[in-house]
């Protein structure tokens, strides 16, 4: 009685090759590149903010800038970029954001379930210091090409959560796996104010510091007696293993600073609180209302990165100049006027935050966690309307996060020495016209096409 | 014989409790004789030394120079003023006992569109709130239904009596809630966009249900006029909505917001009702509209914040004054349940921040019951009015004032409310610290 | 380009941020109210450097010295007030039924309009106090109104006291035990709290006395007890270190907390609200507890049903240190007023009814010392009013903070605000006046959306 009929795991596999069938037709042919060695020619290179080589030669092989300068004999085996009429950077590195690691859905959870609100699971309560961003990294997220495409080869990337989401990782913006991708595996431990989802231990921001406060001694407290323990276990009770305690430890050493997301100007002194308290190395990121305490933070050693994330800047403004017309305003149009220009005039203290760190002398890169892509050389632009220097935005995107991250002897210019990390624009990149032809992320090239229209400008990838 | 004097006995007895733990003393109904008093009349100056007479429950004669009646009880007042009773122009006195409990909280009804619904039903004679809110000259309150688009009709009372109809103080209103265009308080978490849309659909709502009343009111005219006995349906919500479409009965139209309120002084224009904006605590931002379209208001709480972040600190306690000051009519409440006797005090803000004394004093006295249209029976001391009036051994504004004697519609009113009982029995408590 | 060129110069002469300062300033010919040394007719207050330096006739101050004619005013100490919630982005960490380990002062908002507001009814001191959703809350932050700063910590008033709120009745067992479904439901519920609290912070106490006591012999191998911010706290407290607040309404629940203190040994308790607390004033007083009362709010909640407004009076006669708070954004604006209620109910004299916003508060943070009377050698808070601030046509002139005006009304610019919003929609009112019953319950307001 036995009926043929394709059973549903054939059936399933019939339609899984067809999938892949379809979606390899799809694909770029990935063949590697005929050679690792590159010359870049007839470029004007801007080696570091405000160094700049006319008509010079960058040659990189292995991915390792090789020579820079005017006169630059070029191996045979390496590939010509004929660049002239184009314009070299080092690749930009992005302080502070979540490239490749995609915002994980919300894990739902039922109230019901939890018996002691006062307390619930780590990760319920988003305490998971132990994650660590390169585990959870996915290479092909578009974050990554997004922020590629823009100029960035290497991103500080930490993951999504609340109070202490994990660890940070410093990334090459290329590669298929996160081993090709991690250039320093532990480079932070992320943190936030932000407090547990509804009824919840710890729900609100003096919840947070309280329990972080609590943590950071617990994790010191636990330090000091595994060191006796390993030295010599015997007679000692064996302490309880806590992989959130450890992962304050890097911390405490010093090895790692904490960073943290810090956007108001109260919750940015609100870190310096924790700081000032518990006494660790601390980064600032994501920082967006900060001109009013430079000076205390100068006086923390804490290191900057402001956010790109600026607000919508009201362009029907009525010109300042403009002539009125000789009438008596009435006292509401009056108060109308005033708060219109109270409100203007805040809106443009975020764009000026930058010039003013500037001013103090506090060196300070950008940091991209609330920003969309999109957005991101809109508002780099936004800055140089509003009267800051091309060379000190590069130096933010180049030399100064290269120095904060402790990477300036790989990264941020392009010397002999340093990783061949480098963008090729086909004009100078601050102009709102400029595309980006060319990147390369560890002697790795990416190419773009020029197109007018940035719309339809693709990521082609060809590597 | 024995058993009836048994009965008598416990009769007595049940007396003697019910005096002992009854919730008050009853009120004395007489011909009361107030003498040598300074007298605020409000409408007709200050009388010194003057006196009043109360007498079937009406003020019978007012003056320096009055014949007091024979079987008059007099008290005298050297060195008191007399004042009319205070009006509340809008507020939960008696339809709420202790706000926090639903169970007790009888002022929003369900439902968008219920004109229909009585306040005056739900009025408990027996609050305890009642005592305490009249002991302090307030004698007379609007109790205001809220919630909804048309939250049902409002209905002032007097703060003695034992049944609402005996509360009764002659005025009903139908309450709109105006629809906001702006957020609903800080924690409101919709977006511009939503709000918008919201509040484009409210006015969309009130303008069809006017269509709808208005049809409403052709179509009865129509039948009163052919004297056909044929009725419309029961349509309850537009039977009530009829005599204020008519303008024969008062629409109390509670608007805040500065941008509202111009909004519905627009929407008023051209419907011929008789309407009081309530609320109106952005008032002073359209105050020339206000008096232009000749709309009175009831506005307070005066002792409240600023409505916007950027506004002057004093706001709300000038808001009254700038209304009066650009020719508004103004009255003044207190917008509360439990705290109403703190009227004076609302009015008083208002009289030191621009009102002045005197319209701060008409502003919860003759404004209210002018507005209110009850301006014949109360709101002043006047020959024929009704006895709502107390008497006060100082400025009634002033806080440390203490009131000494209150009468409504002629019942003298024992002075003591939970707060003062509470005090008695506890200010040297026996046993004290020793059992 | 261009635009903005001109946009960066304008935006040069935005408000400047102030730094804490100290400043000196010369009342000159004021009725001055002391509180704790009578009425001065016609005398000056020498304000320098932030501290009282001489009050009399006649006084002489340095050239350059701020000069206010009072003439015709009345001047008396800032106002402080015992209970507030103004100036704190967080009020409630409402997730448990103890949360002693939490701080309002990690919270301060030093941008918060209130603060001017307090300013413009002569309030100069605040306690920054957390919600009552918890029957052990947060500790508190005393601040004092230096409007015009961006930080946090220059509101802190340095120095002042430990404050921790505790809370009884109603609001903790109805966030917990209805909310939550855990202990407590009940006023029972609400000692157990209280008892095993402290019992476990005595067996913390103890746990790390015997630690510290034999970690330096030689060859001890022993673990620290692991250290708990909660429990740290709570053995404060029982050390004498923290004062308690207690949020509480019903004489049996303030009975009851006497009670355990007495068991715990602990002396430091100021009851906060504690509308019957007329009921057993006299157990209050013979302890020593303090309290902070409602001058007349009653009747908004069931355990408040069976007030008094005239509570304070009752307290004030049998002896007990008491103030009048505000608990609320909209009373701290007019806290004289409130003070003035106590004449009405009661007939306190002028002298006690303004203590109950002054020096009695002022004891009750335990900062008399510092502020709460006008004083030589004390902190420069003084509000000076046109008429007497108990009078109802009373108006806050000048608002004085360590020596800085930091209110004047003849100069009073209407929009106060250090950073405006710049999401708001210009004309649109966000908040129509809103009466604020409990705001001790912010934050809180998750549990009982369904």
């Amino acid at each position: 009685m036995k009926e043929p009929r394709p059973c549903r795991c054939q059936l399933f596999l019939l339609t899984y090759a067809m999938l892949l069938t379809f979606s390899s037709a799809a694909q770029d042919i990935d063949l590697r590149s005929v050679s690792s060695t590159y010359a870049i020619k007839d470029a004007t290179i801007v080696q570091s903010p405000g160094k700049v080589i006319n008509d010079g030669i960058v040659l990189l092989e292995d991915g390792v800038i090789k020579a820079v300068g005017k006169s630059v004999t070029i191996p045979a085996h390496a590939q010509i970029i004929e660049a002239d009429s184009m314009y070299v950077y080092a690749g930009f590195i992005n302080g502070l954001s979540h490239a490749g690691l995609p915002k994980p859905k919300e894990k739902t959870f039922d109230r019901g379930k939890i018996k002691d609100p006062a307390n619930p699971p780590n990760e319920l309560a988003g305490i998971q210091p132990e994650q660590m961003a390169s585990n959870l990294l996915k290479p092909a997220d578009e974050s990554v090409s997004s922020l590629r495409k823009l100029g960035f080869t290497a991103a500080h990337s930490v993951p999504h959560g609340r109070m202490l989401p994990g660890k940070g990782t410093l990334i090459l913006l290329h590669g298929s796996t996160a081993d090709e991708m991690v250039l320093i595996n532990e480079t932070s431990m992320f943190s936030q104010l932000s407090g547990a989802p509804r009824r919840l231990y710890p729900n609100t921001v003096i919840g947070v510091m309280a329990k972080y406060r609590e943590l950071y001694r617990q994790a010191s407290q636990s330090k000091d007696y595994q060191i006796r323990y390993k030295s010599n276990a015997s007679g000692m009770t064996k302490p309880e293993q806590s992989f959130v305690e450890e992962a304050f430890y890097p911390v405490l050493e010093k090895r790692i600073p904490v960073v943290f997301k810090a956007q108001s100007v109260l919750d940015i002194q609100r870190v310096l609180t924790l700081q000032s308290d518990l006494g660790f190395n601390l980064v600032l990121g994501e920082v967006k209302q900060g001109w009013d305490v430079i000076d205390k933070l100068k006086g923390s050693d804490a290191k900057v990165f402001l956010t790109l994330d600026f607000p919508k800047i009201n362009e029907e403004k009525p010109d300042s100049v403009t002539i009125e017309e000789p009438k008596t305003k009435t006292d509401f149009e009056l108060e109308k006027e005033h708060l219109e220009k109270r409100k203007q005039e805040m809106i443009e203290k975020h764009f000026l935050q930058a010039s003013a760190f500037k001013e103090k002398g506090i060196i300070f890169g950008f940091s991209t966690l609330e920003v969309k892509p999109g957005d991101i050389k809109k508002n780099l632009n936004a800055l140089l309307d509003f009267g800051m220097d091309e060379s000190d935005v590069l130096a933010a995107l180049t030399t100064h996060p290269a120095e904060l991250l402790g990477v300036s002897n790989i990264m941020g210019t392009i010397d002999v020495g340093k990783m061949a990390n480098l963008i090729i624009s086909d004009r100078p990149y601050f102009q709102k016209e400029s595309n980006l032809r060319y990147v390369f992320v560890n002697g790795n090239i990416h190419e773009y096409e020029a197109k007018p229209d940035k719309k339809k400008e693709k990521d082609t990838d060809k590597n | 014989m024995k058993s009836s004097l048994n009965r008598t006995l416990l009769g007595c007895l049940m007396v003697l409790a019910l005096t002992a733990y009854g919730q008050n003393a009853k009120g004395k109904y007489a011909t009361f004789a107030l003498t040598n008093a300074t007298i605020e009349t409000v409408t007709n100056g200050t009388i010194q030394n003057g006196t009043l007479v109360i007498s079937a429950g009406k003020i019978e004669a007012i003056g320096s120079n009055v014949t007091i009646p024979s079987d008059a009880e007099t008290i005298d007042c050297s060195g008191y003023t007399i004042y009319p009773g205070l009006i509340e122009g809008g507020a939960r006195l008696g339809l709420t006992e202790v706000n926090s409990d639903a169970r007790t909280r009888d002022f929003n009804e369900i439902g968008q569109v219920i004109p229909q619904i009585q306040a005056l039903t739900a009025v408990n004679p027996n609050s305890v709130l009642i005592p305490v809110t009249r002991v302090s000259g307030v004698t007379t309150s609007l109790a205001v239904p809220s919630g909804g688009l048309f939250s049902g009709t409002a209905a002032l009372i007097n703060l003695y009596g034992y049944t609402p109809d005996q509360m009764y103080a002659g005025f009903k209103g139908i309450v709109l809630n105006y629809p906001r265009s702006g957020k609903r308080g800080r924690w409101d978490r919709q977006d511009d966009e939503e709000i918008n849309r919201a509040y484009k659909k409210a006015i969309k709502n009130l303008n069809d249900i006017w269509t709808k009343v208005a049809e409403y009111h052709k179509l009865d005219s129509a039948i009163k006029a052919s004297g056909s006995r044929k009725n419309l349906d029961y349509y309850p919500e537009m039977e009530a909505l009829l005599p204020v479409y008519r303008g024969e009965m008062t629409l109390l139209l509670e608007v805040n917001a500065s941008k509202d309120i111009k909004s519905a002084i627009e929407w008023v224009k051209g419907k011929d009702l008789r309407v009081v904006f309530t609320g109106v605590s952005e008032g002073w931002r359209a105050a020339e509209e206000l008096a232009e379209a000749n709309i009175p208001v009831i506005t307070g709480p005066v002792l409240s914040r600023p409505t916007r972040a950027y506004d002057r600190y004093d706001r709300p306690y000038a808001n009254p004054g700038l209304m009066h000051k650009a020719g508004v009519k103004v009255a003044i409440r207190n917008n509360g349940a439990e705290n109403v006797r703190n009227l004076p005090y609302d009015a008083g803000f208002a009289a030191t921040y621009g009102m002045g004394k005197k319209e701060a004093l008409e502003a919860i006295t003759i404004n209210t019951a002018e507005i209110l249209g009850v301006e014949k029976e109360l709101g002043s001391l006047e020959a024929g009015k009704v006895a709502n009036l107390f008497v006060a051994d100082g400025d009634i504004f002033e806080t440390k004032t203490q009131v000494k004697h209150v009468f409504i519609s002629g019942w003298q009113i024992p002075m003591e409310s939970r707060h003062t009982k509470l005090y008695d029995e506890f200010l040297d408590r026996n046993p004290g610290i020793k059992k | 380009m261009k635009k903005h060129v001109l946009l960066i110069f304008l935006s040069l002469f935005i408000l400047t941020i102030k730094a804490q300062e100290k400043g000196s300033v010369l009342i000159q010919k004021g009725t001055v109210l002391t509180i704790t040394n009578g009425v001065q007719e016609n005398a000056d207050v020498l304000i320098k450097d932030g501290k009282i330096q001489k009050i009399g006739q006649g006084l002489k101050a340095p050239s350059g010295t701020k000069v206010i004619d009072a003439r015709g005013m009345y001047v008396m100490p800032g106002i402080i007030d015992a209970h507030s919630h103004i100036a704190l982005d967080a009020i409630n960490e409402a997730t448990s039924p103890v949360t002693a380990e939490v701080c309002t002062g990690d919270a301060v908002n030093p941008l918060n309009i209130s603060i001017y507001r307090a300013l413009a009814g002569g309030v100069t001191a605040s306690h920054a106090m957390h919600g009552s959703a918890n029957a052990v809350g947060g500790q508190c932050e005393t601040i004092k109104h230096r409007y015009g700063t961006v930080d946090p910590e220059e509101l802190k008033m340095k120095g002042a006291p430990r404050t921790i709120k505790f809370a009884l009745g109603e609001n903790p067992t109805r966030v917990h035990g209805s909310g939550n479904g855990i202990l407590p439901r009940t006023r029972m519920g609400v000692e157990e709290v209280f008892r095993r609290s402290f019992s476990k912070a005595q067996e913390y106490t103890a746990a790390w006395d015997a630690y510290n006591s034999k970690r330096n012999q030689k060859g001890f191998q022993g673990m620290a007890p692991k250290y708990d911010l909660r429990l740290q706290t709570l053995a404060d407290i029982l050390k004498g270190e923290i004062i308690i607040h207690c949020h509480s309404y019903r004489a049996d629940e303030i009975y009851m907390l006497m009670q355990v203190c007495k068991d715990f040994g602990i002396k430091k308790l100021v009851f906060q609200h504690v509308n019957e607390g007329f009921k057993v004033a006299p157990e209050l007083a013979e302890f020593g507890a303090m309290a902070s009362v409602f001058a007349d709010w009653w009747a908004y909640k069931f355990e408040v049903y069976y007030s008094t407004a005239y509570n304070a009076t009752i307290l004030t006669k049998n002896g007990v240190v008491t103030s009048i708070n505000s608990d609320s954004g909209e009373l701290i604006r007019h806290l004289y007023h409130e003070a003035a209620k106590t004449q009405k109910y009661g007939g306190l004299s002028d002298d006690k009814a303004l203590e109950l916003i002054t020096i009695n508060p002022a004891k009750q943070l335990g900062i008399d010392d510092r502020v709460g009377s006008l004083e030589v050698g004390k902190e420069g808070d003084v509000a000076i009013f046109k008429n007497h601030p108990l009078s109802i046509y009373a108006i806050p002139m000048y608002t004085i903070v360590d020596g800085v005006v930091e209110f004047d009304r003849e100069n009073d610019p209407a929009d106060m605000r250090i950073y405006p919003d710049i999401d708001e929609k210009i004309d649109v009112t966000i908040a129509v006046a809103d009466s604020e019953y409990d705001r001790c319950m912010q934050d809180t307001e998750f549990l009982f959306e369904n």
